[in-house]
C-alpha cells in the first residue's frame, strides 16, 4: 500500500467517468483511451462509471487530476466543452441515497486528511443523450470528441508542466 | 471562481436541470430508453383533495435486456455489471449463476467458495457504505438534523473522525481484494460458466486471512456504533417503530439448508405477515411464484406473489404485495449461520418482535447482515480447500435457458436466459431487488402523502418525509450514480380527481 501512495505521489490521474454502453455517457471514456498512448510517463488513466465515496478511494494520493465526463445543463449547445475548477459546484442534497457529489467528497476528504490532488481540472462535454442504452455516439457528439480530446491533452499538458491560474467557468465551441 | 459568478452558474445549472427534466418526462415510453434517474411522486386526489393514492417510480431497465438480444450469453456478466455502478458484483454473480444453468455444468467446490467469498466482500463492503454514507443522515445523523448537516460530513461530525477513517480504510482493503481476484470492482471478470477465472495464491493467503479479521472487527465496531448512537436513543427507536413506517407484508429471501439467510446461494423462501412459510423454491421456478402487476398510469412494474394474488396497494395475508432487502431477509429466515451474526439477531427481534414490519429497521438488520458477511468471510478464507487450483469445470452441454439469482445488498436479483444452440440470446429477463419492493416502496410514499396532504392542503416537509419512507429501502437510481454535475431532482406532482397536475413540488 505504501509503495502504491508514493508512485500516486508523483503521478496526475485521469479519471474519466462515464458508461460505455449508455450512448453519449462514453464520451469520456473514449477521450481517455484517445489519449492512453499519448501519456505514457507520469499519468494513470483510470475509468469508472461510479461516483460518490468511490471518487476518494480513486483520487486519493494523486498530485493532480483531471476529470473528463459527459454532462448535460441544456444551457450550452451540444458538443460544448464545459470546464470546472472543483469548487465550482454547489453542495447538493441529493435525494438519492447513493448520491455524494464531488464538493462532498473534497470536504470529507479534506476533514478527514486524506492526500487529495492538489490541483482538480474538469472537462465536461455537453452531449445530448447519455440516457438510452446503446454503443456509439450520437452524431453531434462524434464530431464534437476530436474537439474534446485536443482540450483535454492541452490540460494534461498544462497539468504536468507549471502551475497553472484556476481556470475560470469557460465554454469552449467547437 | 468569482463568487457571483458562481452564483449564476450554480442557478442556471439549476434551472437547466429542471428543464431538462421536464423535457425527458416525455419520452418515458421510449422502451429502449433508461427511464428518469430521478425519484418522481404522482400524488393523486379524491374530489374532496385528500390523497387517494400516491405513487414513487423508480427507474428500471427494460432496455438493458434490448440491448443484450442477439449478443454471446458469456457477455452477459460483464455486460450486466455495467447496469449498475453501485451493484456492478451482484449483477456479475448473478449473471456467472445464471451461466452455469445455462451450460448445466457445476462448478468445482472451490470455485463456489472462491465466489461466495468474494460476493460476503461485496455484501460487507456495500452495506458499510449504506450504514456509515447513504443511511447514515436519517440514523447516526438523526431525522431532526438540518438539511446541511444529513450528509456524509454529518456522520464524521457525529461519529467521529477516527470512526469515517476507518470506513474508508476498510472500505478500500475490502475493495482491493475484489479486485484481487475479480479485477476491476467496477466491471469484474471473475465469474465464467462452470467456475472462477482466478484463485488465491498459497503466498497470498495469509494477508488476506488477516483482512478478513479486520473485517470481521469492523463489522462488530459497526454494530457497537449502531447500538450506542441509535438505540441508545428513545426517539430513533420510536421513530423506527411508529406506524407511518410500518406494512404488514410477506418477506422473501435466500436461505440455505438450515433456512440461514444466504446471499449467494440457496432456495428463495417467502413468509406471511405472521412469519410462516407460505413458498420454498428454487430460482428456476420464479415465474410460479413472481407476478408483475401493471398500472395505466406508471411504466413500473409491481411484483406480487402469484400464489396469493393482487389485491392492490394493500398490506396483510390476502396481499400478494412481498418485500425484500435485509429486513425481509431475516423475517424470511430462521437464524444466522453464523455465532456472532446469530447474537446480533436475537438482540433484533427481541428488541423488535417478530417478524419485523417496520420499513426504517431495515437499516439495523443491514448491520446484523455485515456481522454475518464478515463472519462468513472469514470462515471461507480460512477453508483448506480455497487456495484450490481446481476453480473451472469446462461446460459441455448445449445452452437453452439459464437462471441465476443471488441476494443482492438491495435484495433478490434474478436472472433469465435463453438462448439458441449456439449461446446467443433470444431472451432476457432481469427481477431487480427494487422491483420487488416497488409496490411495498409506493404504499410507504402513499402513507406519507396520506398523512401530510388534507382537502387539498400540502403541509410543509412533505419531501422530506417521503425521502425517509423510500430512502430504508435503497431504491436503486441505476441511471443516476455518476453524472457531472450531477443534481437529482426530487419531483411530487400533484393531481386532481381529473388527473391534471394541480401543483409540483420540486427539489
Amino acid at each position: 500500500m505504501r509503495r502504491e501512495e508514493e508512485r500516486r505521489s508523483a503521478r496526475v490521474v485521469v479519471l474519466a467517468m462515464g458508461n460505455d454502453i449508455l450512448g453519449d455517457d462514453a464520451v469520456g471514456l473514449l477521450a481517455a483511451r484517445a489519449l492512453r498512448y499519448a501519456f505514457p510517463e507520469h499519468v494513470d488513466f483510470v475509468e469508472t462509471g461510479e461516483a460518490g465515496l468511490a471518487l476518494v478511494e480513486l483520487l486519493e494520493g494523486y498530485e493532480k487530476a483531471l476529470l473528463l465526463d459527459a454532462c448535460v445543463t441544456m444551457r450550452h449547445e451540444v458538443g460544448t466543452i464545459l470546464e470546472f475548477g472543483p469548487d465550482d459546484f454547489s453542495r447538493v442534497v441529493a435525494p438519492s441515497p447513493h448520491y455524494a457529489g464531488l464538493p462532498e467528497v473534497l470536504d470529507l476528504a479534506r476533514r478527514l486528511e486524506i492526500a487529495f490532488p492538489k490541483e482538480i481540472r474538469i472537462l465536461a462535454l455537453e452531449v445530448e443523450d447519455p440516457f438510452t442504452v446503446k454503443e456509439g455516439l450520437s452524431s453531434v457528439v462524434e464530431k464534437a470528441l476530436p474537439h474534446f480530446i485536443a482540450r483535454a491533452r492541452e490540460v494534461l499538458q498544462e497539468l504536468l508542466g507549471h502551475e497553472q491560474e484556476h481556470p475560470s467557468v469557460h465554454a469552449t465551441k467547437p | 471562481m468569482d463568487k457571483q459568478v458562481q452564483d449564476v452558474f450554480n442557478e442556471g445549472h439549476k434551472q437547466a436541470n429542471a428543464a431538462y427534466s421536464a423535457a425527458r418526462r416525455r419520452i418515458t415510453v421510449d422502451p429502449i430508453t433508461r427511464l428518469e434517474g430521478h425519484g418522481k411522486i404522482d400524488i393523486f386526489l379524491d374530489d374532496k383533495g385528500d390523497v387517494e393514492r400516491a405513487y414513487f417510480q423508480v427507474p428500471e431497465l427494460r432496455g438493458f435486456e434490448v440491448f443484450s438480444l442477439g449478443r454471446p450469453a458469456e457477455d452477459m456478466p460483464q455486460i450486466t455489471s455495467r447496469i449498475c455502478g453501485v451493484c456492478p458484483t451482484a449483477h456479475h454473480m448473478a449473471a456467472t449463476k445464471a451461466l452455469d444453468d445455462l451450460y448445466k455444468v457445476d462448478p468445482p467446490s472451490a470455485a463456489k467458495k472462491l465466489r461466495e467469498l468474494v460476493y460476503n466482500t461485496f455484501m460487507l463492503e456495500d452495506h458499510a457504505l449504506h450504514v456509515f454514507v447513504l443511511g447514515g443522515p436519517d440514523f447516526i445523523v438523526g431525522p431532526e438534523a438540518p438539511a446541511s448537516m444529513r450528509n456524509v460530513l454529518g456522520v464524521v461530525e457525529k461519529a467521529g473522525l477516527e470512526v469515517g477513517k476507518r470506513v474508508i480504510s476498510t472500505r478500500r482493503k475490502l475493495r482491493e481484494f475484489i479486485a484481487y481476484l475479480g479485477g476491476k470492482v467496477i466491471h469484474p471478470v471473475l465469474g465464467l460458466p462452470g467456475g472462477v477465472a482466478k484463485g488465491i495464491a498459497k503466498e497470498d493467503l495469509p494477508q488476506f486471512q488477516e483482512l478478513c479479521r479486520d473485517a470481521l472487527d469492523f463489522a462488530l465496531f459497526t454494530l457497537q456504533i449502531f447500538r450506542d448512537i441509535v438505540l441508545k436513543n428513545d426517539e430513533y427507536v420510536k421513530l423506527i417503530t411508529s406506524d407511518a413506517y410500518t406494512h404488514r407484508t410477506h418477506y422473501m429471501g435466500l436461505v440455505d439448508e438450515n433456512n440461514c439467510p444466504n446471499f449467494y446461494d440457496g432456495m428463495i423462501r417467502v413468509v406471511d405477515p405472521t412469519g410462516k412459510e407460505v413458498v420454498k423454491f428454487p430460482a428456476q421456478k420464479y415465474l410460479d411464484v413472481i407476478a408483475e402487476h401493471v398500472e395505466p398510469w406508471s411504466y413500473v412494474k409491481f411484483c406480487y406473489l402469484k400464489p396469493v394474488g393482487w389485491k392492490g396497494f394493500v398490506d396483510g395475508p390476502e396481499s400478494g404485495i412481498y418485500s425484500v432487502a435485509p429486513l425481509a431477509r431475516l423475517n424470511a429466515s430462521e437464524r444466522m449461520a453464523t455465532p456472532e451474526a446469530q447474537k446480533a439477531r436475537e438482540e433484533y427481534f427481541a428488541t423488535l418482535g417478530y417478524p419485523v414490519h417496520h420499513t426504517l429497521a431495515n437499516h439495523w438488520a443491514r448491520v446484523v447482515e455485515m456481522v454475518y458477511a464478515a463472519e462468513r468471510m472469514v470462515e471461507l478464507i480460512n477453508d483448506p480447500e480455497i487456495t484450490s487450483t481446481e476453480i473451472r469445470r469446462l461446460p459441455t452441454e448445449r445452452p437453452s435457458v439459464g437462471i441465476g439469482v443471488v441476494e443482492a445488498p438491495r435484495g433478490t436479483l434474478i436472472h433469465h436466459y435463453e438462448t439458441d444452440e449456439r449461446g446467443i440470446l433470444t431472451k432476457v429477463n432481469l427481477i431487480v431487488a427494487t422491483q420487488n419492493n416497488s409496490a411495498r416502496m409506493a404504499m410507504s410514499v402513499e402513507k406519507a402523502a396520506k398523512a401530510l396532504i388534507r382537502g387539498g392542503q400540502v403541509s410543509e416537509g412533505l419531501l422530506n418525509k417521503v425521502e425517509m419512507a423510500f430512502r430504508a429501502y435503497d431504491p436503486c437510481h441505476a441511471c443516476a450514480t455518476h453524472s457531472l454535475p450531477g443534481e437529482m431532482p426530487l419531483i411530487a406532482r400533484i393531481r386532481n380527481a381529473a388527473g391534471e397536475v394541480v401543483r409540483e413540488i420540486r427539489r
